[in-house]
């Protein structure tokens, strides 16, 4: 018997034992709940990341990222709805007790401009000032070229934030 | 051939459980069914004719209390409304798509008596305008269904405010 038939047959055709049904049960649940709670695969669907995340792109939402941190200024997260199923990717702008607004397309936090080198469709929001309240993060999409009656955004409560993209 | 017997047994087992989850759905499962009901109902075919838009829409009011409370700040919607009203709004929002669909995930239901189910749900629409433009909204919902006789019938929804501008 060859190397290759040594090897490959037992891979592609394993023998039914109760070792190989334990070895495959425990892969089963292990991707089920690294892929279902930890790792989520989604797709971005929707423009207003671009060109950040294209729509159409593939990704995993890494849930681990907040674990034991909270959510910095620029960071990309994904906020969830009732589940995570659905979820908004969005960049996170000022944190809670931080004012914002926009001004001619421009982002202001407490009165002073923001660099944002991540922006290459630039529009003229004007969005008056707001504070954001506590146990909150304001984000907003990358896409500022679209009208902003269209663009979701705006201040979400943390417990939502459900992690980060991994690349 | 005890071995065969047992196999055979443990598949009638398994059919007649599957038998009767099937026939005797839980509470979940048929308020799941009402929803999926709510989907099909509004939901918007291309070339759909006037008979078809008035059936579809009889069959979603049949799936509300008489009286709904709404609560939907994005198209100015809050209070009590009847039946017929959730039918005219319904069936006036349909009128702009030439496809529309409505899906609903994430079920969280909590049961505060057994008459009441209060149900958070995220809801997805996806459609075609007629001027071809592409619509693509979720939205987190919170709604209220009361049992009627041997019915769920939603009584309350709410547009839940995930991002506050």
């Amino acid at each position: 018997m060859s190397v290759a038939t040594k090897i490959l047959r037992p891979f592609f055709f394993p023998s039914f034992t109760s070792g190989f049904f334990i070895r495959m049960g425990t892969v089963a649940l292990s991707a089920y709940l690294f892929f279902g709670y930890l790792c989520i695969p989604f797709w971005v669907r929707g423009a207003s990341m671009e060109p950040t995340y294209m729509d159409g792109e593939f990704n995993f939402c890494w849930r681990g990222r907040y674990f034991f941190s909270e959510p910095k200024r620029y960071d990309v997260v994904t906020v969830r709805f009732a589940g995570t199923k659905v979820m908004l990717l969005k960049r996170v702008v000022a944190l809670e007790g931080e004012q914002v607004e926009f001004r001619n397309g421009k982002l202001f936090v407490d009165g002073r401009e923001e660099e944002e080198p991540y922006i290459r469709f630039p529009g003229n929001w004007n969005l008056p000032v707001r504070q954001v309240a506590q146990g909150c993060v304001y984000v907003v999409g990358d896409h500022r070229g679209m009208p902003m009656e269209n663009h979701y955004f705006g201040q979400a409560s943390k417990i939502r934030i459900m992690g980060g993209p991994v690349w | 051939m005890v071995k065969g017997r047992l196999i055979l047994s443990g598949f009638i087992l398994i059919a007649g459980l599957l038998a009767v989850v099937h026939l005797y759905p839980s509470e979940e499962k048929k308020i799941k069914k009402q929803f999926s009901l709510l989907a099909k109902w509004i939901s918007v075919e291309q070339n759909e004719n006037v008979f078809t838009i008035a059936h579809k829409m009889k069959n979603m009011g049949d799936l509300f209390t008489d009286k709904v409370n709404l609560k939907i700040p994005d198209y100015h919607l809050s209070g009590e409304y009847s039946r017929s009203d959730i039918i005219s709004y319904a069936s006036r929002a349909r009128l702009p798509f030439s496809q529309f669909t409505l899906q609903f995930h994430d079920f969280h239901m909590a049961f505060p008596d057994s008459e009441t189910v209060r149900v958070t749900v995220t809801g997805r629409i996806t459609g075609k305008w007629l001027k071809e433009e592409a619509l693509e909204e979720t939205r987190e919902l919170d709604w209220i269904l009361k049992k009627v006789g041997k019915e769920w019938l939603f009584r309350e929804m709410e547009v839940v405010e995930v991002l506050k501008k």
